[in-house]
């Protein structure tokens, strides 16, 4: 095509090859450096486009992880009263069969009723656990503790639920309204609250316990108490649920998270073994130029032209 | 009439001379073989008027033609117009491609994506906070919560503080560099066009004179190559030698065969005015062309501005949205503080709102979820869209300068391969001359013997 080859053009093709050999050998030394295929956008417009995204999703991944962890411990505080308040309970039940056979002494009768007592002084404590600073039986006024220690059995919560996100528009409650167990109870001490919670039939039972009326405790006390003890077991097994649910949403993500990362990893990482080959390629290339320049350049007629 | 004894000394001298001029002319394409713009040369010759002598044949009585030597009729350029004129159009194309590759290349630069110390990382970070604090609500711990995203708000802002100053700060490069491009007292178009009107003017006046100007026409030339870096050129080539070069969208139309009236350089005349505007310049290739293209700071116009207005409405909705979220969220009526400042909704007045105090503990849980439940959402795929099409626009303009350099050197191989120096063709030609000029000294030399002869031994028994 071209007929003559003049001494510049030799020189400037051998200068634009070298140049273009280092250029490529420039990117393939940036891939090697950082481990990264994709350096900036137009490295693989696409591909950045999917490695941004990948990036806010494995962000959000880490945020339902997050608040999984925080949903897992707050349920887990719930479960863990919930089953001491159903220890304490069933002690009471005890406590109300032993004094419903009408064969203990008054004395006795009255030592139960303090020991009820302190029972009930317990289960408000387990109400007013808290988790992370935050006390989680008082529905979303999580800054107020639920019950107050003594007669008051006035609860101070709301009914609002804590929520926490664990996927794409999944939200999980992850509090327990105790108060539908426990109730507000007596709001005055020795004033029947009427509201048949687990509360008010405990102070009614001590109430029963200390004027030895054993045919209201096996009676009345007793039947309101196994009520009462049911719907706390419900409310523990629910919370059990939700310990469950968050389980399963939290390996569900790690399964996600392993996924994201790997595709994330195809899309922006070198393939390190093909990068060191093309490097290799690339630097025997530069070289055989370099050298095929270094005997074209010097050489010409005059080399073999005498005198 | 009979040959004339001195008529060989003659042509012996003219091979001298010819000889003589070869060897000249070769040591001068030799001494300028690297000089750029240089045209090798050759000389032309031609077969002196025969001298007809009647004796000579004395058997038809027409005589016969004694030849009488060489001529040297010029010493000429070896150059082909039409690849010039393909040069120059590469040349328009790859120095706009050029222009335009490493200043969009800054803008990705900015971005500094794919990356932890880009936006998009920024805002990963910015929902996250959000949802952190979308735990530890009011009271207890929320304070440090709350301080994370604002630390992390002020981050998202400062990122699009820098890339809008950045973008900004580009077009006013920009703009200098077209205004120094086109300025018409010291600015290399006018320094060239000047340059080439007055070489115009000595080149009528050697041709006048009956010379072959090689020199200046070398010049000439190579500034129209420098000149046409810049924008489109046309050349047209006058009788009188001079040449008149249109400029930008002029010349353009001129090569698509509309006459110029006003052409950048008109003979020995230099018109700035009419060809250095945003209308003949505009839309033309070239740096000057591309930088318009970028940036047209008469319209306000152009890619660079088109990616600040992206920007604005990217930053504008992140405003919004995040505003807007945390408001309607807020069930209590308690009216909570907008967490941006609601009146920087662009890139360089972006701020988080200085009323915010980790103090009153401004947000509940809620009102957190919502503006943390804002990840991946119109904000962040606006701004992958846009990392986006700066990316691709990077990468289709990259692979253009790449075709556009290697089609220049392709065409520029082919002007050297007709006008550069070969060192071994010189060589050759300088060895063929030696041998010629040897071989007209012998001649001379014979002659020189010959007519010794004739005047020393023929006389000298007298």
């Amino acid at each position: 095509m071209i007929g003559r080859i003049t001494t510049q053009m030799t020189a400037q093709n051998l200068l634009a090859n070298i140049n273009q050999s280092l250029d490529r050998i420039s990117t393939t030394q940036q891939e090697l450096s950082t481990g990264k295929r994709i350096n900036q956008p137009s490295d693989d417009p696409y591909g950045t486009s999917l490695a941004l995204q990948l990036n806010g999703q494995l962000s959000d991944l880490t945020s339902y992880s997050n608040n999984i962890t925080d949903g897992t411990g707050w349920a887990q505080t719930s479960d863990s009263a919930l089953s001491d308040m159903t220890n304490a309970v069933q002690r009471i039940r005890e406590l109300v069969v032993q004094a419903a056979n009408g064969t203990q002494s008054q004395t006795d009768m009255s030592a139960d009723a303090s020991e009820v007592n302190q029972l009930i002084d317990q289960i408000k404590q387990d109400a007013n656990s808290q988790y992370n600073g935050q006390y989680v039986f008082s529905g979303s006024a999580t800054s107020t503790q639920p019950y107050q220690a003594g007669s008051n059995d006035a609860y101070a919560g709301n009914t609002g639920s804590v929520t926490r996100t664990i996927g794409p528009g999944t939200s999980i409650s992850v509090n327990a309204d105790v108060s539908s167990v426990l109730g507000t109870g007596q709001t005055t001490a020795g004033q029947p609250a009427g509201d048949g919670k687990l509360l008010n039939t405990l102070r009614n039972i001590v109430n029963d316990m200390q004027s030895g009326n054993s045919t209201a405790l096996s009676g009345n006390d007793l039947s309101q108490l196994d009520t009462n003890l049911n719907s706390l077991t419900g409310l523990s097994a629910s919370v059990g649920a939700t310990v469950d649910r968050l389980q399963m949403a939290s390996s569900r993500i790690q399964a996600l998270q392993a996924s994201d990362t790997q595709v994330l990893s195809n899309t922006q990482d070198a393939d390190m073994a093909q990068t060191e080959i093309n490097f290799s390629t690339q630097q025997a290339a530069l070289t055989a130029a370099l050298q095929a320049g270094a005997h074209i350049v010097q050489q010409s007629l005059m080399d073999f032209l005498s005198g | 009439m009979t040959i004339p004894s001195y008529s060989g000394l003659q042509t012996a001298l003219s091979g001298l001379e010819a000889a003589q001029a070869a060897i000249d002319t070769t040591g001068q394409n030799i001494a300028n073989a690297n000089t750029p713009g240089y045209s090798r040369q050759s000389v032309n010759m031609t077969e002196r008027d025969p001298l007809t002598i009647q004796s000579l044949s004395n058997v038809t009585g027409a005589g016969s033609q004694l030849g009488l030597g060489v001529d040297i009729t010029s010493i000429g350029r070896i150059r082909d117009q039409f690849l010039d004129v393909q040069y120059r159009g590469q040349n328009t194309q790859t120095s706009g491609d050029n222009t335009a590759s490493t200043l969009l290349g800054q803008v990705q630069a900015a971005l500094a994506e794919p990356g932890s110390s880009g936006l998009s990382s920024s805002l990963t970070q910015f929902w996250q906070s959000w949802n952190a604090l979308g735990n530890t609500p009011t009271g207890q711990g929320g304070a440090g919560a709350l301080q994370a995203v604002i630390g992390a708000g002020q981050t998202v802002a400062t990122s699009l503080n820098t890339l809008g100053n950045e973008l900004t700060t580009l077009q006013s490069q920009i703009t200098d560099q077209y205004n120094t491009l086109t300025d018409p007292n010291s600015g290399p178009i006018a320094n060239d066009a000047n340059q080439i009107a007055s070489l115009n003017t000595q080149i009528a006046q050697a041709q006048v004179n009956g010379l072959n100007p090689n020199t200046l026409l070398d010049q000439r030339d190579q500034l129209i190559d420098d000149l046409s870096q810049y924008s489109n050129v046309n050349v047209t080539t006058q009788p009188n030698g001079m040449v008149n070069v249109s400029f930008g969208n002029a010349a353009k139309a001129a090569a698509g065969g509309t006459t110029d009236a006003a052409p950048l350089v008109n003979g020995g005349t230099v018109d700035l005015t009419d060809n250095l505007t945003d209308a003949n310049l505009s839309g033309s290739g070239g740096t000057v062309g591309a930088l318009l293209g970028l940036y047209d700071s008469t319209t306000s116009t152009g890619q660079v501005a088109g990616y600040l207005t992206t920007l604005n409405n990217i930053t504008s909705s992140l405003v919004t949205t995040v505003n807007n979220a945390i408001a309607s969220a807020d069930s209590s009526g308690a009216t909570a503080p907008p967490f941006f400042d609601p009146t920087g909704t662009t890139a360089t007045t972006i701020a988080v709102n200085p009323a915010l105090s980790t103090a009153t503990a401004p947000y509940t849980a809620a009102e957190a979820q919502a503006a943390g439940g804002l990840s991946g959402g119109a904000a962040d795929s606006a701004y992958n869209a846009f990392v986006t099409q700066i990316g691709s626009n990077v990468r289709s303009t990259q692979n253009a300068q790449q075709t556009a350099q290697s089609l220049l050197t392709a065409i520029s191989n082919q002007r050297q391969s007709v006008s550069g120096v070969s060192l071994d063709e010189e060589m050759t030609n300088l060895i063929t001359y030696q041998q010629a000029y040897q071989a007209s000294a012998r001649v001379m030399n014979a002659i020189n013997e010959t007519l010794n002869t004739l005047i020393n031994q023929v006389g000298a028994g007298i």
